[in-house]
């Protein structure tokens, strides 16, 4: 059966929209709030990101063929569901805001710092313009294609890291810290639940969606806690918690020392290149979703119209949300991770409550 | 940047013209988006130096 968006393709743009968070914010917000032992927390994250999935999961299997929205219709009616993706829109718009900000201050602090931010800005617009009107499934294709050369790249990174990392830096991990390392794995599960996007798109899968499609999932989620963990490892490992808290984006500064068998070196030009290519799938992603968001909320039939007005108001936000890195990690660590639990985590599991209360009248439906 | 957001929002009314008048809802919805995003310009603009959202709850959450 060909489908619009298969599973598998969400997958792999989960883990291609959350590369960018991992390797920028992930390390640096576990150093300061996990402290030395900060690198376990991608571990104990599995304890809220497996749930969550089977969250999806389920939601997905209870009502085959329909999307967020229309879910929330069935469980919750047409007036609360309206409600609720008018947060999400919100919660959305904020997001698209933070990934330009952050997008065009990670160019300024690797690449080009003398450039003006609206310049990177303005590029990452045309990008975004250009392949949304390529439609949504060109999208899927480039992160599918893109992520399998991402993971070799990251892979070869830990290896040739390997020799690097300093154990005095990791060890020794005490009970003390346990409260610690488990509070700050907060700020791997707002990035982990960036799986939810399976269910903007699920509507996409057609109805017939079996167990060994939906297993995708659950791929998705494994290798993203591996992927944070080894990052965190070796960016604990090799600059230490003291500098990776202190450091904007502590992951680039660790590549620097970073060789191939000392024949190639400055590999962090490629992770800014990373992380480029992510924030450029992750707006793109998150302007969709927006726009259906707008879809729903006012029973639109045409949307393309909206794509002007919308990008004016998120080129001028990006000023009036966060201009500096210093107020962008204020609004991450603040506002930013705390959004994304409430809307990717406690809304989906309230719905999942929903949906084991309406069981038997939703299983007469279908 | 305003003037060339400007004739990008006149330009996509134009080759949006037919779907826009068909429906009332669209049109409202395009010129509401459209006037926040350039009194958002505008305001930028005129104080160029406004503090940031950040900065505001910054000052009282901490």
């Amino acid at each position: 059966m060909n489908r619009e968006v298969t599973v598998r393709q969400i997958s792999f743009l989960f883990l291609f929209v959350s590369i960018s968070s991992i390797l920028r914010q992930v390390p640096e917000a576990l150093a300061l709030e996990g402290g030395k032992s900060g690198y376990l927390s991608p571990l104990w994250s599995v304890v809220a990101t497996i749930p969550l999935t089977a969250i999806v999961i389920l939601l997905i299997k209870a009502f085959p063929g329909l999307n967020f929205y229309e879910i929330m219709v069935q469980l919750l009616g047409t007036f609360l569901s309206k409600i609720i993706i008018l947060a999400y829109l919100l919660w959305i718009l904020i997001g698209i805001v933070a990934k330009v900000t952050i997008y065009s201050l990670t160019l300024q602090f690797t690449l080009m710092p003398n450039t003006r931010s609206d310049f990177f800005m303005v590029i990452m617009g045309l990008m975004v313009f250009y392949a949304l009107l390529r439609g949504i499934k060109t999208i899927f294709r480039f992160s599918e294609f893109a992520l399998g050369t991402v993971i070799i790249f990251l892979v070869v990174l830990f290896v040739c890291a390997i020799s690097r990392i300093r154990t005095d830096y990791l060890l020794p991990v005490s009970t003390i810290h346990l409260k610690d390392t488990i509070l700050a794995s907060k700020h791997v599960i707002a990035v982990g639940g960036n799986i939810i996007i399976a269910l903007f798109f699920a509507d996409k899968f057609g109805i017939n969606v079996t167990k060994q499609q939906l297993r995708k999932l659950w791929f998705g989620i494994g290798v993203f806690t591996i992927l944070v963990f080894i990052i965190t490892l070796l960016t604990f490992g090799i600059s230490g918690p003291s500098l990776t808290k202190s450091l904007p984006f502590p992951f680039y500064i660790t590549v620097k020392s970073i060789s191939f068998f000392n024949v190639f070196e400055r590999f962090e030009v490629l992770v800014t290149l990373v992380c480029i290519l992510s924030d450029f799938i992750a707006i793109s992603i998150f302007a969709i979703i927006l726009v259906r968001c707008f879809e729903w909320l006012f029973n639109l039939k045409e949307y393309k119209f909206l794509y002007a007005p919308l990008t004016v108001i998120v080129f001028y936000l990006t000023y009036y949300l966060s201009s500096t890195q210093f107020e962008f990690n204020f609004l991450y660590r603040r506002i930013i991770v705390n959004l994304n639990l409430i809307f990717e985590f406690i809304i989906p599991l309230l719905l999942a409550l929903m949906c084991f209360i309406k069981k038997k009248k939703i299983k007469k439906q279908y | 940047m305003i003037y060339i957001f400007s004739i990008t929002i006149i330009y996509t009314f134009i080759k949006q013209k037919d779907k826009l008048l068909r429906e009332k809802r669209n049109m409202a919805l395009y010129l509401v988006l459209s006037i926040l995003g350039l009194s958002l310009g505008v305001l930028y603009i005129i104080n160029p130096y406004l503090p940031s959202l950040s900065t505001i709850m910054g000052k009282y959450m901490k």
